[in-house]
């Protein structure tokens, strides 16, 4: 339980985003090329002008590991990065978790349908799962980012903007519903053969209890397992797509674009590119954690286990 | 039997074309796409544009443009790039296999092997530290961007430490053909193979311990020790066998994509020429041909992998076989 | 004096008194394989067609025009001189009628001899093809407008004669045009054999007269460069020989992975912009292989003068009042690599004469944002609050420009949005007025070294097309009478450039004041080399001068 502990820490941290910025006295959003920051009773530049050999460059100053005062350095425009790592991680934890949720419920349904029904239903659905698997998402996400600087899109219920998160939640979730999809739908397949299934049929139970009582359970230490993973996979994603505009938009800040802007700064300040990093590790680790803990106290055979956890 | 594989085939053919279609059409939906003034070129007189556009025959319209380049792709096998122009497409594409195909083969043997045997010795040492430890490193592995780690290691292995005895071997980046120069196209594709690797072991890793640790408490395990068979007999040969359908799936997913070209930043970062760096430049430049023919193979292979796992299923799983 | 002469020669104001003579050619480090990298190829190797830096810099020692620039570093090498034409014609026909006498055992690297033929041919092509210049720069031949309207039939009637009796060819214009030589000077106007095909070559190399000659081109992979032997040097400063056996132009290599293969010694030199967070590295471990040179170009914002809240004068002059150019300037790499400007003109540039308005002291220089003004502006402008988006590339640089416009932009009042689109379509997307952009980030390089390049081009109202991809005066700026001025200044230019330059001093003053666009700075070229690469030398039109340079 202390990994529950550890991941409400993250929360709580992130949500303090404004409080610390406030405290360290210092706008995450807006370029500060010519803050100087006090070290040690020094003022130093936060962008260091380069002054030896032919002058090119400036460099951002590193971590100063003073809390409230560029914690972890500043990015490529003078910005506070631990400032905006805890803005970010809200806007990471919100769109890759909603990413995750929809993946995995829509990947669910998908994957038990194809594999208890089996035959045409299977074979189109499979096919469906062919498709979004091997479509160029890329394609898709420059297109639409495109798209969207002109006008919104109005689905009826949602209106998707330029700016809107739920464009990369969207297409974040659908890119991996083949990958959960289908090894629910293998599993499925194996269980649709198992005794206790065969004799659910053979009571006359129908079909949707079947599927909810007795195969969604033992599926479920997969999707228990992939969760946690997807939403490593999901926050990684988001920073792909966030590269190309979709989502997070500048002078916002995600975990994905701090990786972005850390690329630039990697042979100088590679602080910028390993917080986030390390962040998302962290992260998915004590959730993943929790996830099996959550499994433990759930899953009936388990109470009858052999070994301790 | 081969009925239901023409079927499958058909099937095939069917979700290529599909995404063909869809990759079209999101192409020409897109504002500022339109080719014509970038081929142009920069300040070109609208006549300039509307004879660039008469010679491509962007003035048709969008099926009768369509047919074309299908019939330019598969029956002439002539088709051209809008950016590099006269540059033929399929020679192109066909360089850029053997590329990608030693990246993806390389790293799939490294994450098989190492996913496997992180996934059983974490289900064999479960709750101990070791346990733990492998799942920590799994996880951290997923949790780095493939092109964040390949610049990391070339940071390394190319620049910082690029004299000391521990990556002197590392030779310049830049495939080198397995024909014309071995050594180099083994020493070059070791640290791709590695990042590459990197993410799928732990994901993996991670999903076996998951499906083993389950299995073993199903009831024909028990049958199994009950007959007087070693835990590690149990493990091996009847435990393994069933848990490696979401290893299986997952692989004929990855793999399928990754030959298509889905490692397309990890050559973009190592500098190999690859089908993915290839669709990756033509996605930047819009180059409507190149990301057809891309795209048709990247598709091909997803759909014949994924087919392929379905009959690995029935050998895995006798209850499948059945279905 | 003749006229032309006067025009030709001042029209380059660069051209300095020092009388440079070349450096001798050293056969000592004569050979050698040199390397060189890009992240990607530059498109069709057509010099006809090829309109990228990356190529036109491949072109210098490889294709020949009747006229060229001169191949000579700093401001020598925007003179002309005569190429394959044996001098500089003197104008006949009140400046419309030029008679080039064609040298003679000028070889193509297929072992052909060039002829008459071949010229007329050539000029012919470049309709053919649909250059991309052909109805901008090459429309003033007589009978160019029936080409441009039928390109497949195009014979120029009446506008190139060749005469091989004679072995001269004629070029008729229907006006005087004073930046014709710099426009024959450009690779869209080499020479190239009669049967060279009539469309795009592609990646199939066109037999050329220089001492190099394309042996391979693989978009994917490389593009090789080989002596032709069949070259004879006939002109040293419009064709000299050069150092290097064999160039070796690899694509594929990312900018940081170049930048490290360069300090390995792996690799000569990198086309791409090196990375910003390399730059203190390669300053300081590698200065004496880093090379800066000032270069006539700019990155500016131009401002939709036809949609809200740009067609406001007050909101334009407003935004370059409150642009702190230092800024921008760190955000590109430093004072070192780029200077402030406000107005259209680079120094350097026929017809500049410094001149800042939007800045706290108003004169010559730019020198500190005066964001009071600014925003006072903006009051009075009844603009403040609307949104306002920029559209930016997806590259770095590009990127953090708009973000610190962006909070430029909210100071001042608006709501603004910043976009970046990627980089391959950005520049047809801010031109074409369907996508109704009110503030972009570009930047503009010079074709020629001439005034009317920037500011009639830019700013002209000819350079406006509604609904298309190509109207490259992005802000729509159409003032007539600064138009009409525009006009004068070229037909001036023709008898008296000196005067004509004092026009456009006064036109770049007008436009500037107006702020359809707002100036940010001019860039510096940085070339960075491998240790053994040796005579780097600089040409102001065509940049590094690559088989200049030896590597052994």
């Amino acid at each position: 339980m202390a990994c529950l502990a550890i991941f409400c820490l993250i929360a709580v941290l992130c949500l303090l985003a404004p409080a610390y910025v406030s405290f360290a006295n210092t706008d995450p959003f807006r370029a500060s090329l010519d803050a100087t920051v006090e070290i040690n009773g020094v003022e130093v530049p936060v962008m260091e002008e380069s002054t030896e050999g032919l002058a090119l460059g400036y460099t951002p100053i590193g971590p100063t590991w003073q809390l409230g005062n560029y914690f972890l350095g500043a990015d490529n425009q003078g910005r506070d990065v631990m400032a905006r790592l805890l803005y970010g991680g809200l806007n990471s934890l919100l769109i890759s978790g909603a990413a995750t949720i929809i993946t995995m419920v829509l990947a669910t349904a998908i994957g038990l349908t194809a594999g208890f029904f089996g035959g045409m239903t299977d074979t189109i659905l499979s096919r469906i799962l062919d498709v979004l698997w091997a479509f160029p998402v890329y394609l898709l996400a420059i297109s639409l980012s495109i798209v969207l600087i002109a006008q919104g899109i109005d689905l009826g219920i949602i209106v998707v903007e330029a700016g809107s998160l739920w464009l990369p939640i969207f297409i974040i979730a659908i890119v991996y519903i083949p990958y959960i999809a289908r090894p629910i739908r293998g599993q499925v397949l194996a269980l649709r053969r198992s005794e206790f299934v065969l004799a659910a049929i053979g009571l006359g139970v129908p079909e949707h209890r079947i599927l909810l009582r007795d195969i969604l359970p033992n599926v479920s230490t997969t999707l228990i397992v992939f969760t946690p993973l997807m939403l490593a996979i999901n926050m990684l994603t988001e920073s792909a797509l966030s590269f190309l505009s979709i989502g997070v938009q500048p002078p916002d800040a995600s975990w994905g674009t701090i990786i972005q802007d850390g690329q630039g700064l990697l042979y100088t300040r590679p602080m910028v590119a390993l917080a986030p990093g390390l962040a998302i590790a962290l992260t998915v680790l004590v959730l993943n954690i929790l996830g099996d803990g959550v499994r433990d106290a759930l899953d009936p055979r388990s109470k009858i286990k052999l070994g301790g956890d | 039997m081969l009925l239901a594989l023409i079927r499958r085939f058909g099937q095939m053919i069917f979700v290529m074309f599909g995404i063909s279609i869809l990759v079209f059409l999101i192409f020409f939906a897109t504002p500022g796409a339109d080719p014509a003034s970038r081929i142009a070129g920069r300040n070109a007189s609208p006549e300039t544009i509307e004879a660039v556009r008469k010679s491509f025959g962007f003035d048709q319209p969008i099926w009768v443009q369509y047919y074309i380049m299908m019939k330019k792709l598969f029956i002439t096998q002539d088709l051209t790039s809008f950016v590099n122009r006269g540059w033929k497409v399929i020679p192109a594409v066909i360089d850029t296999i053997p590329v990608t195909l030693s990246l993806v083969i390389g790293a799939a043997v490294l994450w098989v092997i190492f996913g496997m045997l992180f996934g059983i010795l974490a289900a064999a040492t479960r709750g101990s530290i070791i346990d733990k430890l492998l799942i920590a490193f799994g996880l951290v592995g997923c949790a780095m961007p493939v092109y964040w780690l390949g610049e990391v290691m070339n940071l390394f292995s190319q620049s910082r430490y690029h004299d000391t005895w521990l990556f002197s071997w590392v030779p310049p980046l830049g495939y080198k053909p397995l024909s014309e120069d071995p050594e180099g196209w083994f020493l070059t594709l070791i640290i791709p193979w590695i990042t590459l690797a990197i993410l799928y072991i732990g994901l993996y890793g991670r999903v076996l311990r998951a499906n083993l640790i389950e299995a073993m408490q199903e009831d024909y395990i028990r049958t199994a020790r009950a007959k007087g068979l070693s835990e590690t007999r149990v493990l091996l040969r009847h435990a393994l066998r069933t848990s490696l359908i979401s290893f299986v799936t997952l692989f004929g997913l990855d793999f399928g994509a990754l030959v298509g070209g889905a490692a397309l930043l990890t050559e973009v970062v190592f500098g190999l020429q690859g089908v993915g760096k290839l669709t990756y430049d033509a996605l930047q430049n819009l180059d409507l041909p190149v990301i057809m023919t891309t795209v048709i193979y990247a598709s091909f292979f997803v759909v014949l992998a994924n087919a392929l796992v379905d009959v690995v299923y029935i050998l895995l799983d006798p209850r499948v076989r059945s279905a | 004096m003749k006229k032309w002469l006067l025009a030709g020669a001042a029209a380059l104001l660069l051209t300095t008194l020092s009388g440079t003579s070349y450096a001798e050619y050293k056969a000592e480090h004569r050979g050698g394989t040199m390397r060189l990298l890009s992240r990607s190829a530059g498109g069709t190797l057509d010099p006809h067609i090829n309109y990228t830096l990356q190529y036109w810099q491949l072109y210098q020692p490889t294709y020949d025009g009747l006229v060229t620039f001169k191949k000579a570093a700093g401001a020598e090498g925007f003179k002309i001189v005569a190429d394959i034409a044996e001098e500089i014609p003197k104008s006949e026909n009140s400046g419309k009628t030029y008679v080039f006498k064609i040298r003679k055992g000028i070889k193509f690297s297929d072992g052909r001899e060039l002829g008459v033929k071949d010229v007329v041919a050539s000029f012919q092509r470049i309709f053919k093809v649909s250059s991309p210049t052909s109805g901008s720069f090459f429309a003033g031949i007589v009978g160019a407008d029936k080409c441009l309207a039928e390109p497949a039939k195009c014979t120029l009637e009446g506008g190139v004669v060749g005469d091989e009796a004679a072995g001269t060819v004629t070029i008729n214009l229907t006006q005087p045009d004073a930046e014709f030589f710099d426009k024959l000077g450009l690779p869209h106007a080499v020479i190239l054999p009669a049967d060279a095909p009539a469309q795009d070559a592609g990646s199939v190399p066109i037999p050329g007269t220089g001492p190099y000659m394309f042996e391979s081109y693989d978009p994917n992979k490389a593009l090789v460069m080989v002596r032709n032997p069949h070259f004879k040097v006939w002109s040293e400063e419009a064709q000299p020989d050069g150092y290097p056996d064999k160039v070796q132009y690899d694509f594929g290599l990312s900018e940081e992975a170049s930048v490290t293969a360069i300090q390995n010694g792996e690799a000569d030199w990198l086309f791409d912009e090196i990375p910003a967070d390399r730059l203190g590295e390669i300053g300081t471990k590698n200065k004496e292989q880093v090379h800066v040179t000032p270069l006539t170009a700019w990155w500016y914002l131009p401002m939709n003068t036809r949609l809200a809240p740009f067609d406001n004068e007050k909101a334009r002059q407003a935004v370059s009042y409150a642009i702190d150019r230092k800024a921008l300037v760190k955000i590109f790499g430093g004072s070192v690599l780029a200077s402030p400007v406000c107005q259209v003109l680079p120094p350097g540039f026929p017809g500049h004469e410094p001149y800042c308005p939007f800045t706290k002291n108003p004169g010559k220089k730019w020198s500190a944002p005066d964001m009071e003004k600014a925003k006072k502006l903006v009051e009075e402008s009844g603009t403040k609050g609307q949104k306002v988006t920029i559209i930016a590339e997806d590259k770095a640089i590009s990127k953090s420009i708009g973000v610190y416009l962006q909070s430029v932009l909210t100071e001042l009042g608006y709501q603004a949005d910043v976009k970046p689109i990627a980089t391959n379509i950005q520049f047809t997307y801010i031109q074409n007025t369907n996508n109704k952009v009110q503030m972009s980030i570009t930047q503009w390089y010079q074709d020629y070294p001439a005034a009317s390049d920037f500011l009639y081009i830019l700013f002209g109202c000819e350079s406006f097309h509604e609904g298309s991809d190509s109207s490259v005066n992005i802000s729509g700026f159409c003032d007539k009478g600064l138009n009409d001025k525009m006009k004068k200044a070229l037909e001036l230019g023709v008898e008296d450039q000196a005067a004509a330059n004092k026009m456009w001093a006064e036109i770049d003053k007008a436009v500037t004041d107006k702020a359809p666009a707002a100036g940010l700075f001019t860039p510096k070229h940085l070339d960075f080399v491998s240790k053994r690469l040796g005579n780097f030398q600089f040409n102001s039109q065509y940049y590094w001068m690559v088989t200049q340079s030896w590597v052994q």
